[in-house]
């Protein structure tokens, strides 16, 4: 899951010169991650695994690191 | 301001045509031209608290006009389509004078009101120990982060790491199969016919005569910006910032009452397809369009507002309309200026479609080096609208702090109007539930 959104972040949303050495707790928000492109990852994770992100849950907490966000979606999707 | 000539050689280069987005900003730069306005151009303004090293700066200048001389160029139609034509020309830094008692936002504006035959200008105003570096540029050369990356580049001690790189959007459409494009297209065009379908509450009743551009500038303390952004999250999520302003504005031109009273309010704002602190491309435009629609009971709770512009932009996102727009922006561009400008602005009742022009830069810092080592204290937007709506909100963030500008035509839209409405906006942004 992890290397999914790893892929898109990276190839549609934040630019990194060496996306590989990006850890999974490294804070995305810090690395650019802005709020269209938040909307666009949720609708990318939504569709990719199947599940519904609730807006009210779009806090930074989950977004903010690639750990938060798997955590975050497999918590959705065990509530689903 | 220093009269030294613009002429000097740098190399040619074979002629670029226009990408889909640079095409949909030069429509729009010709209809302001066709009332007799100078054009699309915009200004970013950063203010520095030292004069710095204008030699440097200008030999920059010289090397981004040789490194790309798109910085320089013309515009040409080629048959159908329109390109960028290179003219040898240099780009030379204008050097101005801030006069006793003088500020330095006039001489921003005498700038942007003025008549330009170059894409791109850079001028430095000195006032007092510091000034403002102001950034003019055509929008079909490049976009608002574009403009940052220039600035980058004209700091940079690595200019040769900036390279320039083909259309996003042609890349993006070069992804997709035939048939996929066609299906975006067709639910673009399902999609624009339910857009034009509310007439448009507008900032003046004017449509020509002859306009100034003036400008409003509006810088939130660090404390207000951070206020505001918790409001926002709290009131449109993480994903939704420019949302959030974008309610407020309606909300605001609700309270006081819109000059042009219609059925409720369409703002368009872009979305980038450049990666962010991507350092490439460099030039072009790379973006494409969405928009926050809002009827007027909509729009008087102000709750119900925001939760109805979340849900809407949520849902634009998942039907992938923000990437269907770019298949109507691809096959815009076989299309006339002024055919395409009709399908741009004008609703099935023959209405303005744009409540207001809106543009958001988003974050930007220049870190503890400032710019070419000389702090930035501030920074402001401008930018020329069409008419209607004459009325542009251009949105940025500088180290933590929020910063408004209002782009307005003058007398198109009344200026005692806009102060009650940016008094109202302040109150809206800052507004507890």
């Amino acid at each position: 899951m992890k290397e999914k959104l790893k892929a898109f972040i990276f190839s549609e949303l934040i630019y990194h010169e060496d996306p590989a050495s990006f850890g999974d707790d490294a804070d995305l928000l810090e690395a650019g991650l802005d709020s269209l492109g938040i909307m666009r990852l949720i609708m990318f994770a939504e569709k990719e695994f199947g599940v519904t992100l609730p807006d009210t849950e779009i806090e930074p907490d989950n977004v903010n690191s690639l750990d938060a966000l798997e955590k975050w979606i497999r918590q959705a999707g065990a509530g689903q | 301001m220093d009269t030294a000539s613009r002429g000097g050689a740098v190399k040619q280069a074979s002629p670029l045509p226009f990408n889909p987005a640079d095409y949909f900003t030069f429509v729009l730069d010709q209809e302001i031209r066709n009332i007799g306005l100078p054009g699309g151009y915009c200004g970013f303004a950063l203010e520095l608290a030292e004069q710095p090293d204008l030699e440097r700066l200008q030999q920059r200048l010289d090397l981004l006009v040789e490194y790309f001389p798109i910085a320089s160029a013309r515009i040409e139609r080629q048959g159908k389509r329109y390109a960028w034509v290179t003219t040898s020309q240099r780009i030379v830094l204008e050097r101005h004078q801030c006069r006793q008692g003088e500020q330095a936002q006039g001489i921003q504006l005498a700038i942007l009101n003025r008549q330009e035959s170059l894409p791109l200008t850079l001028h430095w105003i000195a006032s007092g120990t510091g000034g403002t570096l102001l950034l003019n540029w055509n929008h079909p050369l490049l976009d608002a982060r574009g403009v940052k990356i220039v600035l980058d580049f004209l700091a940079s001690d690595r200019p040769e790491s900036f390279k320039e790189s083909p259309s996003l959007i042609e890349a993006k459409l070069a992804q997709w199969s035939f048939w996929k494009k066609c299906c975006l297209f067709f639910k673009a065009k399902r999609h624009n016919r339910v857009v034009n379908s509310m007439d448009s509450c507008l900032p003046t009743q004017e449509e020509q005569g002859p306009q100034t551009l003036q400008v409003k500038v509006r810088h939130f303390s660090e404390e207000e910006s951070r206020q505001i952004a918790k409001l926002a999250q709290q009131h449109t999520g993480l994903a939704g910032r420019t949302l959030y302003y974008l309610g407020c504005f309606m909300r605001a031109v609700e309270q006081v009452g819109p000059p042009v009273a219609k059925d409720g309010y369409c703002i368009p704002y872009a979305f980038n397809l450049r990666r962010q602190n991507a350092p490439t491309p460099v030039f072009g435009n790379h973006v494409g369009c969405l928009f926050a629609r809002a009827a007027r009971d909509q729009v008087r709770d102000r709750q119900g507002l925001f939760e109805h512009l979340l849900a809407q932009h949520r849902q634009v996102v998942r039907e992938e309309l923000d990437l269907a727009y770019l298949t109507l922006m691809w096959l815009g561009q076989w299309l006339s200026p002024a055919r395409y400008a009709k399908i741009l602005r004008k609703q099935h009742s023959g209405g303005e479609l744009s409540s207001l022009w809106f543009s958001d830069i988003g974050d930007l810092s220049w870190g503890k080096k400032g710019f070419l080592g000389t702090a930035v204290t501030g920074m402001s937007l401008l930018c020329w609208m069409t008419l209607p709506p004459g009325l542009a909100l251009l949105a940025g963030q500088l180290n933590g702090r929020l910063t408004l500008s209002y782009n307005y035509l003058s007398p198109a839209v009344d200026e005692a109007w806009l102060d009650v409405v940016i008094a109202q906006m302040d109150v809206e942004l800052l507004a507890e539930a």
